[in-house]
């Protein structure tokens, strides 16, 4: 704002205020003082004017964004119980599931040991080989083996429906992420909004940046490696680029 | 033969401990990170690691460098298993020495297979 402060007032207004101030006419000195003030005053109030609108278009844009508020404040430490969440749900599913397995595993081996002890003997009696004594002891070895299978199955079994319902996570972690996904999109939104108030072009801002790298360029999974030819796709393609290495 | 297995998650060190199990590995220890590990091998008369490369504190890549650059463990075979697929990573990871990589997520043939030629390799 440029409001010359020289030239204003004549050496006759002056005067002239003076004049009716000595007389008592004070009216008519303010009727002066007015008009020598008007030019400024018209240009203060359209830079004042300008002011207040841009005030105005700024508190507007910032209240489209109140959003952003609860987001930080609300939203946004939910989200983060609820990935937590995620991470414990998908840890116990885990650990039950790999509970389950490790208790199959010698249950199976158990199995497969008693059959191999049997199976000598058994092929000796399909070759019509076998003599009474070692076909009594056969016999033995067979009932045994029936009823622990028969047993051990069953135990199988349920340890098999333990993996089944250890599974249940895959929906309400999906439900979990869903929800997550969907604030991540209304705080990008909200940026974006922002970005725009603050008059960087929302085009710029979308434009193809690769996420940020820790140390060692670590970055975890890659989700999207078809778009990327930084990454390799798959085990073969680490063979090739080791093996092209001389490896 | 006596291995380390470290990842940061208790459920990759669980599922790479049965695999090398079945395969024949009985003598298994654990570490979380690197500067656990590190300690660990220094003390102990370990044969094989197997390590994850993202992990807080020491990641893989520095835990191997660190056994390439001590004498008294640089002959000792290490295999990673990682999310980390950068092709720069895996160059970085060859340069540094490592015995094998395997990009996660994988399979139990994947590991037999790479074991097999690590130790074929050093045989």
């Amino acid at each position: 704002m440029t409001i010359a402060m020289t030239g204003q007032i004549s050496l006759e207004q002056a005067k002239s205020v003076v004049e009716f101030l000595e007389s008592g006419q004070q009216a008519a000195a303010d009727a002066i003082i007015a008009e020598i003030q008007n030019p400024i005053n018209s240009e203060l109030f359209a830079e004042i004017g300008k002011l207040t609108r841009q005030l105005h278009d700024s508190l507007t844009n910032f209240q489209l964004d109140s959003r952003l508020s609860d987001l930080a404040t609300a939203d946004i430490p939910d989200a983060k119980e609820r990935l937590n969440y995620v991470i414990t749900m998908t840890e116990d599913a885990a650990n039950k599931t790999m509970d389950a397995v490790e208790a199959i595993f010698p249950v199976v081996d158990t199995l497969a040991e008693q059959v191999a002890a049997v199976n000598p003997s058994w092929t000796k009696l399909m070759n019509n080989d076998l003599d009474l004594k070692e076909f009594k002891s056969l016999c033995l070895d067979i009932d045994t083996l029936l009823k622990n299978t028969g047993k051990e199955t069953q135990h199988i079994h349920s340890l098999m429906t333990d993996v089944l319902m250890a599974q249940d996570f895959q929906d309400l972690t999906g439900q979990v992420i869903r929800k997550v996904i969907e604030l991540v999109r209304e705080v990008e939104e909200s940026l974006i909004n922002m970005l725009t108030a603050f008059g960087i072009s929302a085009e710029k801002v979308q434009g193809k940046t690769t996420p940020k790298v820790g140390e060692n360029l670590v970055e975890g999974p890659i989700v999207n490696t078809e778009n990327r030819d930084d990454v390799v796709e798959d085990q073969d393609d680490v063979d090739d680029l080791l093996s092209s290495l001389g490896f | 033969m006596k291995v380390l297995v470290v990842d940061d998650f208790s459920t990759m060190r669980r599922i790479v401990k049965n695999l090398l199990r079945d395969l024949g590995f009985t003598n298994i220890s654990e570490a979380d990170d690197g500067s656990t590990a590190l300690p660990m091998l220094q003390g102990g008369d370990f044969d094989f690691v197997v390590t994850d490369w993202n992990m807080p504190g020491m990641q893989g890549i520095d835990l191997l460098k660190a056994i390439r650059a001590d004498a008294s463990l640089s002959h000792i075979p290490v295999l990673l298993i990682t999310a980390e697929a950068k092709k720069e990573q895996i160059v970085m990871a060859a340069q540094a020495g490592v015995n094998g990589y395997i990009v996660k997520p994988f399979t139990a043939a994947t590991l037999k297979t790479k074991l097999d030629k690590i130790f074929a390799r050093l045989a």
